[in-house]
C-alpha cells in the first residue's frame, strides 16, 4: 500500500509542472472538441494526435493522451444532450432522457450532472486503477465466452426498460437492430451473409450510422413532418446555472452506480462501453421512485449512463497496463503510442518503466480534474445552443450527421443508409415505435451471437457450459431475475393482500 | 498556453531536411486505426517526414472487409496518381479469397514488401502441453476436442492454423478454430485458458511470453530468432514455415517516371536508420523485397493461401451449418411476427394512451403541411448527388439551406450566409486541423 502511495505521489511529481498541466489542457481540449463531432470517436482521434505528440517527451504525450481520451470520452454526451446526436455509442443511452431535459429546458443541468458525473466516475476508477489494477485483470481473464454471452443476455434485459407504451412495437423494433446484426461477414466462418454482393456491407451496417441516421436524421424529418400539422412547443430555458438542490440529490447516487457497474465491465476485455451504460440506465429505473420520468428526462437517466461510460472507458486502461491487453479501438491506439516510445505494455511494465505508467496514472486525476474545471463553466454556454433558431440548428445537425457518417468509412453507401435509416426512424416516430431497442439489438445481437457460438465450439456443441460455468449461471439467473422479478414480487405482494 | 499552443502548431508543420521527392505523400491504410496495417502507415508516415522524403505525408484510413474496400478505392480513384501507396499484405490475400473480390493484387503496382511478423503457437503457462509433441499428439487423435484461438476468420492466424493442421495429417476443416476479434480478445482467451492453444503474432505474445504468462510451444520462422529461445515448428518435426508480411503497393497506371520514384523512395525509405529504430520498437522483421523477386513471393503465397482457406470452406461440418443458418431464420422470423402484431394492434385501436402521444391528424394534410418534407428530401437529394462529384461544400450548403427553408419560409439569405459559413469551416476542421479528408470536387483548386 505504501508503496504504490509513494509510486504515485512520484507519478504526480512528474506529471505536475507548469508545461505539463499546460498539455493536460490542449489534451482536453482539443478531445472535447473533437469528441463533439458525430462520427469521430476517441480511437480515431487518439490515431490522428498521435503524429502531434512525436515531438513530444513521453510524460507529455501521455498526459496529452489521457486528456484526449477523457475528453473525447466527455464531448460525445454534449451533442447526445444537446441535438440528441450521440457521439459515440457510450453515450446513446445519455441521449433518451438527456435530450428530453434539454428540451424542458433543463439542458445546463443535464450537461453539469454528465460532467461531474464523469469527473466522479474518473476519478474513483482512477483510484481504483491505481491500488486493485493487477487483481482486477486477473478476476477479468475468468471470462470467457460463456460469461459473456450471459452478459449479453443480461444486457438484453435492458430492454425492458425502453419498451415504451406496447410490448409488439417495441419488440418489432428490438428485431429489426437484430436483423440489422445479420449483414456482413459471419465472424466465426468468414462467410459473407446478407450483404447482396455489395463489398460495403461485409462489415455489416456501423451503429453510428444507425444511431446518427434514427436520432437526428430522423428527429430532423419528423419535426418537418409535424411542422405543419401541430404548434411547436418552443424550448424556454428556465436558467443557465446548472443543477439545483434537487438535482444534486437525485445524481449522486446514480454516479457512483454508474460507477460500480462501469469499470468492472470496463476491465473486461471485451466488455465494451455500451452494456454498462444501458444496464445502468436499466438500474435507475428499477430503482427509481418515479420510474415514469424515464424517458421523458429523468436526471438519474443521464447521471447514471454518463458515469458508467466514463468507468467503463478508465476500466480499458486496466488490461491495458496490466496485461498489454488493448481491449478497444483506442486502447489499441494507444499500445501503439507506447510502442514510439519503445515501451511495450505488457506484464512486465510496471516493473521496467514504472515511472511513465506511474506518471500516466497521475495524468488520468489531472485529466479528471481539467476536464471538470473547462466543462462546468461551459454547460451554461453549450445549453444555449437550443435557442439557436430551429431552421439554422436543424440545417447544421443535417451537415455534420452527413459529414460523421461519410468520414466513418469515406463511403457514400454510408451517407445513403444514413438518410434511409433516418426515413425509417421517422416513419417510427410518427407510428409511436421506440427507437433505442433497435439500436440495443444492432450492438447486441452480433456480440451475443459471436459468444454463443464459439462457447459452443469450444464445449464441442454441448450447452450445458452456459450453466455448468458458476459466473455464467449467476450472470444468467440475475438476467431471469430482472427480467421476471418485478413480475413475481407483483404476484407475491398480490397474493399477500388477497 | 500560448507557448504550448504553438508548440503544437508547429507540430503539424512538416519538418524540412534535404531533398524532397515528393510534395505531398498520402498513405493509405485500408484499415481501421490501431492494427498492423494503421500501425505501419503511420511509421512509414513518420519516417518518410523525418528524413524529408516528402514536405508532407498524411494517413488515410479506409478500413472495411479485410482492406478489399480500401483496395477497391485505390484502384478506382487513385489511378495514375504517382502521389499515393498503399499498405497491404498477406492478410488482403486471404480476404480476396474467401471474398472472391473481383479486384485483386493483380490490379495495383507492387512496390515492395516491408515486414513479416512470425507467428507463435502458445498455451496457457498452466497447460498440461510442454511441448509441440505433447499438442501434436492430442491433435491428431482428437481434433475437434483442441480449440485454436486467433484472430479473424481467414485471417493469417487462421491460415497458419490451417498449413499446421495440412502437414500433421489432419483436414484443415476439422480444425476447431475460434475466431476472435482483435489480438487484445484473443490473447486475453488464451491467458485466462478458455481455448487450448493460441496462434497470434510474435509482436503481440512476446511481453507474454518474456513474463512468462504463456508458453511459447512454437515459431513459424525458418531459423530460430535470435535472442528468443523458441523452437521452429520445423524443427519439430512439423513442415511449415509462415510469416505475416505487410508490403507497399502503388496505384495501377503509374507513368514509368512515377514508379521509378517510388521504387526509389520506398527503397531510401527501408535503408533510413530511422526506420530501422522502428522495426526494432515494434518487433516487426525487416522483410523488404523488392522488383520481379516481390512479384513471384505475391504470386506463390496467392496459390498457398487459395490452397489451404478453399479446404478451410470444403464440405461444413453439420452443426456449424445449422448453428450459421438457424440464428438468423430465429430473427427474420421474430421480426415477422412482431411486425404483424403491432400491425394487428394498431387496427385494433389497441393502447388509446397512445394517442396523445400521436400527433393530432385531424385537419387533414394539405399541400402546406408537405412543403417542409419535400424540401428536405430535396436537399437530401442534392446532398446525396452533389457529395462527390460537386465536393463536400457545394453539398453540404445545398442540405443546410434546403433543411433550414423547410422550417423557416422568411430568411432565405440569412440561411444561405450560415450555409456557407458552416459548410466551410466544417471543411477546414476536417480536412486542414485533423487530416481526414473530405471530397473538394469542383472547389479543389480554390480551397
Amino acid at each position: 500500500m505504501f508503496e504504490i502511495l509513494a509510486a504515485l505521489r512520484d507519478g504526480f511529481a512528474g506529471a505536475l509542472t507548469l508545461p505539463h498541466l499546460g498539455w493536460a489542457l490542449v489534451g482536453v481540449t482539443l478531445g472535447t472538441a473533437v469528441g463533439v463531432l458525430p462520427g469521430i470517436g476517441p480511437a480515431l482521434t487518439v490515431a490522428v494526435l498521435l503524429p502531434v505528440t512525436f515531438n513530444l517527451e513521453p510524460t507529455s504525450a501521455f498526459i496529452m493522451f489521457a486528456g484526449i481520451y477523457y475528453g473525447a470520452m466527455y464531448g460525445g454526451s454534449t451533442t447526445s444532450i444537446l441535438l440528441n446526436t450521440p457521439g459515440e455509442t457510450g453515450s446513446i443511452a445519455t441521449a433518451i432522457d438527456g435530450h428530453m431535459m434539454a428540451k424542458n429546458g433543463r439542458g445546463a443541468a443535464a450537461l453539469t450532472t454528465a460532467a461531474v458525473g464523469s469527473f466522479v466516475a474518473g476519478t474513483l476508477s482512477a483510484i481504483l486503477l491505481t491500488f486493485f489494477a493487477p487483481m482486477l485483470a486477473s478476476v477479468a481473464l475468468r471470462f470467457g465466452p460463456a460469461e459473456y454471452f450471459a452478459l449479453t443476455i443480461l444486457a438484453f434485459t435492458a430492454v425492458s426498460a425502453l419498451l415504451g407504451t406496447s410490448l409488439t412495437r417495441g419488440l418489432f423494433s428490438l428485431f429489426m437492430g437484430l436483423a440489422l446484426g445479420l449483414i456482413g461477414i459471419d465472424p466465426l466462418t468468414g462467410d459473407a451473409r446478407f450483404s447482396f454482393g455489395i463489398p460495403q456491407l461485409l462489415d455489416g451496417i456501423d451503429v453510428v450510422i444507425l444511431v446518427i441516421g434514427l436520432f437526428a436524421v430522423g428527429e430532423t424529418l419528423y419535426q418537418a413532418w409535424s411542422y405543419g400539422r401541430q404548434q411547436f412547443e418552443m424550448v424556454t430555458l428556465h436558467d443557465f446555472t446548472g443543477m439545483n438542490r434537487e438535482e444534486w440529490r437525485r445524481s449522486w447516487k446514480p454516479w457512483l452506480r454508474g460507477t460500480a457497474i462501469g469499470f468492472p465491465l470496463g476491465v473486461l476485455p471485451a466488455g465494451g462501453t455500451v452494456i454498462p451504460t444501458f444496464l445502468s440506465y436499466l438500474t435507475e429505473k428499477r430503482l427509481s421512485d418515479h420510474p415514469e420520468e424515464f424517458g421523458k428526462g429523468a436526471i438519474e437517466g443521464v447521471a447514471g449512463p454518463e458515469a458508467a461510460n466514463n468507468a467503463a472507458a478508465a476500466g480499458v486502461l486496466v488490461p491495458l497496463l496490466t496485461l498489454g491487453l488493448p481491449s478497444s479501438a483506442t486502447a489499441a491506439v494507444m499500445l501503439a503510442a507506447f510502442q514510439q516510445y519503445g515501451l511495450q505494455p505488457g506484464p512486465l511494465l510496471f516493473s521496467t518503466r514504472p515511472d511513465l505508467v506511474w506518471t500516466l496514472i497521475a495524468s488520468l486525476y489531472i485529466g479528471n480534474v481539467m476536464l471538470l474545471i473547462l466543462n462546468l463553466p461551459l454547460a451554461g454556454v453549450w445549453a444555449r445552443v437550443m435557442l439557436v433558431p430551429r431552421p439554422l440548428l436543424f440545417g447544421g445537425i443535417l451537415v455534420l450527421a452527413s459529414l460523421g457518417a461519410y468520414t466513418l468509412n469515406r463511403s457514400m453507401l454510408d451517407l445513403f443508409l444514413l438518410y434511409l435509416v433516418g426515413a425509417v426512424g421517422c416513419a417510427m416516430r410518427v407510428k409511436a415505435f421506440p427507437l433505442v431497442p433497435a439500436v440495443l439489438g444492432l450492438i447486441l445481437g452480433p456480440l451475443s451471437e459471436q459468444h454463443f457460438r464459439r462457447a459452443m465450439a469450444i464445449s464441442e456443441g454441448d450447452p450445458s457450459v452456459f450453466f455448468t460455468r458458476p459466473l455464467s449461471a449467476v450472470l444468467l439467473l440475475v438476467a431471469a431475475l430482472t427480467l421476471f422479478g418485478p413480475m413475481l414480487l407483483r404476484r407475491t405482494s398480490n397474493v399477500n393482500t388477497n | 498556453m500560448r507557448r504550448a499552443v504553438g508548440v503544437l502548431l508547429l507540430a503539424f508543420l512538416p519538418v524540412a531536411a534535404g531533398a524532397q521527392t515528393y510534395d505531398q505523400l498520402r498513405i493509405i491504410a485500408p484499415a481501421a486505426p490501431g492494427g498492423g496495417w494503421d500501425q505501419t502507415a503511420r511509421v512509414m508516415q513518420q519516417v518518410v517526414q523525418q528524413t524529408g522524403l516528402a514536405r508532407t505525408v498524411s494517413v488515410e484510413n479506409i478500413p472495411g472487409a479485410a482492406g478489399l474496400i480500401g483496395l477497391a478505392r485505390f484502384i478506382g480513384a487513385e489511378r495514375g496518381n504517382g502521389d499515393a501507396v498503399m499498405v497491404n499484405g498477406l492478410i488482403m490475400l486471404g480476404a480476396i479469397v474467401t471474398q472472391q473480390s473481383e479486384v485483386t493484387f493483380a490490379n495495383v503496382t507492387p512496390i515492395a514488401r516491408l515486414t513479416g511478423e512470425y507467428e507463435v503457437l502458445t498455451v496457457p503457462a498452466n497447460s498440461p502441453f510442454r511441448t509441440l509433441g505433447d499438442f501434436t499428439r492430442a491433435f491428431r487423435a482428437r481434433p475437434e476436442a483442441i480449440s485454436w484461438g486467433g484472430g479473424s476468420a481467414g485471417g493469417s492466424d487462421q491460415i497458419l492454423a490451417g498449413l499446421i493442421a495440412d502437414a500433421l495429417g489432419v483436414a484443415p476443416r476439422r480444425v476447431n478454430y475460434i475466431a476472435f476479434s482483435g489480438g487484445g480478445e484473443s490473447l486475453s482467451a488464451i491467458l485466462g485458458g478458455q481455448v487450448s492453444v493460441g496462434i497470434n503474432g510474435l509482436a503481440e505474445f512476446a511481453p507474454q511470453i518474456e513474463a512468462g504468462t504463456v508458453r511459447a510451444l512454437a515459431i513459424s520462422s525458418g531459423e530460430r530468432l535470435p535472442g528468443l529461445d523458441i523452437p521452429t515448428l520445423r524443427e519439430q518435426g512439423v513442415d511449415v514455415e509462415f510469416e505475416n508480411w505487410r508490403s507497399v503497393v502503388g496505384p495501377p497506371g503509374l507513368s514509368a517516371a512515377d514508379r521509378e520514384r517510388m521504387d526509389a523512395a520506398v527503397a531510401s525509405l527501408v535503408a533510413s536508420p530511422e526506420w530501422q529504430a522502428a522495426l526494432v520498437k515494434f518487433r516487426w522483421i525487416d522483410r523488404y523485397l523488392a522488383g520481379p523477386e516481390f512479384l513471384r513471393f505475391v504470386a506463390s503465397e496467392e496459390r498457398r493461401v487459395q490452397n489451404i482457406l478453399t479446404q478451410f470452406g470444403g464440405d461444413e461440418e453439420d452443426a456449424s451449418l445449422n448453428a450459421s443458418a438457424a440464428y438468423p431464420a430465429v430473427i427474420l422470423g421474430g421480426l415477422a411476427l412482431f411486425g404483424v402484431l403491432s400491425y394487428v394492434g394498431r387496427l385494433r385501436g389497441e393502447k388509446r394512451s397512445q394517442r396523445a402521444a400521436d400527433p393530432p391528424t385531424a385537419d387533414s394534410p394539405t399541400t402546406t403541411h408537405w412543403r417542409p418534407v419535400v424540401l428536405i428530401a430535396a436537399g437530401i437529394l442534392l446532398n446525396l448527388l452533389l457529395a462527390e462529384t460537386g465536393g463536400f461544400i457545394i453539398a453540404s450548403v445545398a442540405l443546410f439551406w434546403c433543411v433550414a427553408r423547410a422550417f423557416d419560409p422568411r430568411h432565405p439569405v440569412r440561411d444561405a450566409l450560415f450555409a456557407v459559413a458552416v459548410s466551410v469551416s466544417a471543411f477546414l476542421l476536417f480536412g486542414r486541423v485533423l487530416d481526414l479528408q473530405l471530397p473538394a470536387g469542383v472547389l479543389a483548386g480554390l480551397i
